[in-house]
């Protein structure tokens, strides 16, 4: 669950939008949701020799299938069906459908090496997939594409030491909802509350002895979160004055490696230090108006500022539930950027069969930044209290509820779920949920996205 | 009349003489190996008489106190990769983590959550611990019976160090071979939950349980273990059983 973070309107006398990317209306939007060719990153298969090595892989894992015990594979099609009954001001469908499948598998070549691989290939209904057959590797388009290697990975690991190097997850922190340490954790944000992770192109080198853990994380390449679509009802549009037409401009990528450091420590009070720097993988925004012939135009551009991270987390059983912090400073030498920490609060127990989880997340800005806006759902959720809680009716049925409440009332967020498994592969959950509040509340925004949605999944 | 009484007094002296904290040890000596193996089929049969099947890979390193284990999902496959790092103390409980891979991260499983069921079956995350006997105190209560094998009946109470969900246990322990043959677990004066060993083999020279039904009595749930393709000391590595290798698929 996520929100936007706003800033106030900065540039070139132009009245930026508040809302997060600052598309205008559809009547005023003159782009489609494309990336400048120039700044288009090439896809898998159009870097023919990885894209050879890719499909390489694949064809091994496979076949390993047959030679050896030691792989394994894992996978699921979902299909999914999604019901909005209010209709938004750029998007006119009540009813969007997505299938996904994802193939994983996993090889161990020897005891001490794994290989892992995963493929997912989509469809949808409403454009939010595209409809050219790449297989894709950056994860950098503003679709989801249509295939794409989720992850592949050699993990090489020798006693303490273990090394990962390629497309794989790395997940930073403690904290559930809102994680302010978690920098290489990208996402795909296209129906902002319902989100999953992308991969990162990076090597990992993590030493793990007795109780303590050093982590360090190298990616040469970036990957950006994927934000909502400029023409669909997730991109939340601010009205503007006839005569003001918003452009996509595209975005600039950010040139150069990002890393990162982490200790663990796992005694009986958990705690983590952890230290980043590299680039923001949520857009900040710039805009730039031009005077034409029938009124302004301003180009609105992604890009993802410089920041440099340094954080912890702890989490500290008591008698009663775990009490889990987190905290991380962000500063940039880019002046459009804010400086800010973020910070939550978390408290958790699972008693009986309920699994309870109640937090407040916070953020203090040190420093106002230049650009006209951001899509930062991480802050967009803060000075919120946040719950979860989730109930096992028995081995087959569970239900959850979450919610966000912003701390002055202006936005509300709830989801109800129930989800029940069908014989050993197929899983039904029903997911009903509520968004209501202010349009200028990060959450809020979305009051007219409230929905209804039906996910049935045959796991393998 | 007189015989009856002959065999009461036979049995006090015997009460009196048997150290119920040497049995406990022996019968966790004869159980010491370097590691162990098994592929397991849980067969979880609710109040309603409903099944639900699920297996399960455990490897562990190490014995009682000082082992370190993993267990992970084979089946269903949606739970497939879900994994519980388990590591032992001899002075104190467990360290457990459990390893989502759909959230890609592991979670500490808390002490004071330990109570609560794992992963829908009736066994709950501290009965998935290694128990070491120091961390208790034994009485003995007597013999008794069971699925036509004398028993020794000790009751354990765990000592302060050792935090747990149970007030005390009654532990059914056969004469014949010093395997466990029976558990019930007590919260206070009631019975939580009661583990009955059967199909007990010789593998490896080791007296096993084949068959664990775990009787969940407040949700008069059943939950029943079948080991398979049990094998002892099977060479392992020691750094198979850390976070960073959770995280590992195997």
């Amino acid at each position: 669950m996520v929100g936007i973070h706003h800033s106030p309107p900065r540039r070139g006398g132009v009245d930026a939008p508040k809302a997060q990317t600052g598309w205008s209306d559809r009547r005023n939007i003159l782009a489609e949701p494309t990336t400048p060719a120039a700044s288009r990153p090439p896809l898998l298969c159009e870097e023919r020799n990885v894209c050879g090595l890719s499909l390489l892989l694949f064809v091994l894992l496979a076949a390993s299938n047959c030679y050896s015990q030691t792989y394994t594979q894992r996978g699921f099609l979902e299909t999914q069906s999604t019901l909005y009954p209010l209709e938004a001001p750029n998007d006119s469908a009540h009813a969007v459908g997505e299938s996904l499948f994802r193939y994983e598998g996993f090889f161990n070549p020897s005891g001490s090496v794994q290989l892992a691989g995963a493929l997912d290939f989509r469809i949808d209904t409403h454009l939010q997939v595209g409809r050219d057959f790449k297989l894709s590797w950056q994860d950098r388009e503003i679709r989801r594409p249509v295939g794409e290697v989720r992850r592949l990975s050699a993990t090489y690991h020798r006693g303490p030491v273990t090394v990962e190097i390629g497309k794989h997850f790395i997940r930073w922190g403690k904290t559930d909802i809102v994680t302010p340490t978690d920098r290489f954790a990208p996402r795909d944000f296209l129906t902002v509350v319902d989100n999953d992770f992308l991969a990162v192109t990076a090597a990992r080198f993590n030493f793990e002895k007795g109780t303590n853990t050093i982590e360090a994380v190298w990616s040469p390449r970036f990957t950006p979160s994927r934000i909502p679509l400029p023409n669909q009802r997730w991109a939340v549009l601010p009205e503007l004055p006839p005569g003001i037409t918003l452009r996509d401009a595209g975005a600039i990528f950010p040139e150069g490696p990002q890393s990162g450091l982490r200790w663990n420590h796992a005694g009986a009070v958990e705690y983590e230090l952890s230290f980043y720097q590299g680039f923001n993988h949520l857009p900040s925004f710039d805009a730039t108006p031009r005077f034409t012939s029938t009124g302004i135009d301003v180009d609105v551009r992604r890009f993802y500022p410089k920041i440099i991270m340094a954080g912890g987390d702890v989490a500290a059983p008591t008698p009663w539930f775990t009490l889990k912090g987190e905290a991380a400073y962000f500063s940039s030498t880019d002046n459009r950027a804010d400086e800010y920490t973020l910070y939550v609060i978390q408290f958790e127990r699972q008693t009986g069969e309920w699994f309870l989880v109640a937090g407040y997340a916070g953020e203090a800005i040190t420093r106002h930044g230049t650009r006209a806006t951001d899509f930062a759902p991480d802050r967009g959720l803060t000075k919120t209290l946040l719950g979860r809680a989730a109930y096992t009716i028995d081995a087959n049925r569970n239900i959850l509820f979450e919610a966000a409440v912003r701390q002055n009332g202006e936005g509300v967020w709830i989801k109800s779920e129930y989800s029940q498994l069908l014989g050993q592969h197929w899983r039904a959950t029903l997911n009903l949920t509520l968004i209501s509040g202010n349009t200028a509340d990060f959450l809020g925004q979305y009051h007219r996205n409230s929905h209804a949605m039906i996910v049935v999944r045959y796991s393998f | 009349m007189s015989r009856v009484l002959t065999s009461a007094f036979s049995t006090f002296f015997v009460l009196l003489q048997v150290d119920p904290r040497q049995i406990v040890e022996e019968a966790q000596r004869r159980t010491t190996t370097q590691s162990q193996r098994y592929e397991g089929t849980l067969r979880v049969i609710d109040a309603r008489n409903k099944v639900t099947e699920k297996r399960w890979q455990y490897d562990r390193i190490g014995s009682h106190g000082s082992s370190k284990a993993v267990l992970r999902f084979t089946a269903p496959p949606e739970v497939k990769g879900v994994a519980l790092l388990v590591l032992n103390h001899p002075d104190r409980s467990s360290d457990q983590w459990m390893w989502t891979p759909a959230l890609n991260r592991d979670r500490r499983i808390a002490l004071q959550d330990r109570s609560t069921r794992f992963f829908g079956t009736d066994f709950s995350f501290e009965d998935l611990e290694e128990r070491d006997t120091n961390q208790f105190d034994f009485k003995l209560l007597g013999e008794e019976s069971l699925d036509s094998a004398v028993c020794w009946k000790v009751q354990s109470t765990p000592r302060q160090a050792k935090v747990s969900q149970y007030t005390h246990s009654y532990l059914w322990i056969r004469k014949d071979n010093y395997a466990f043959a029976q558990i019930e677990n007590y919260d206070k004066d009631h019975l939580v939950r009661r583990a009955h060993y059967s199909d007990i083999r010789n593998d490896q020279g080791i007296w096993t349980a084949h068959q664990i039904d775990m009787h969940d009595l407040r949700r008069n749930s059943h939950t029943i273990l079948t080991i398979e393709k049990l094998q002892y000391n099977v060479p392992m590595n020691g750094d198979a059983f850390t976070r960073e290798a959770l995280s590992r698929e195997s």
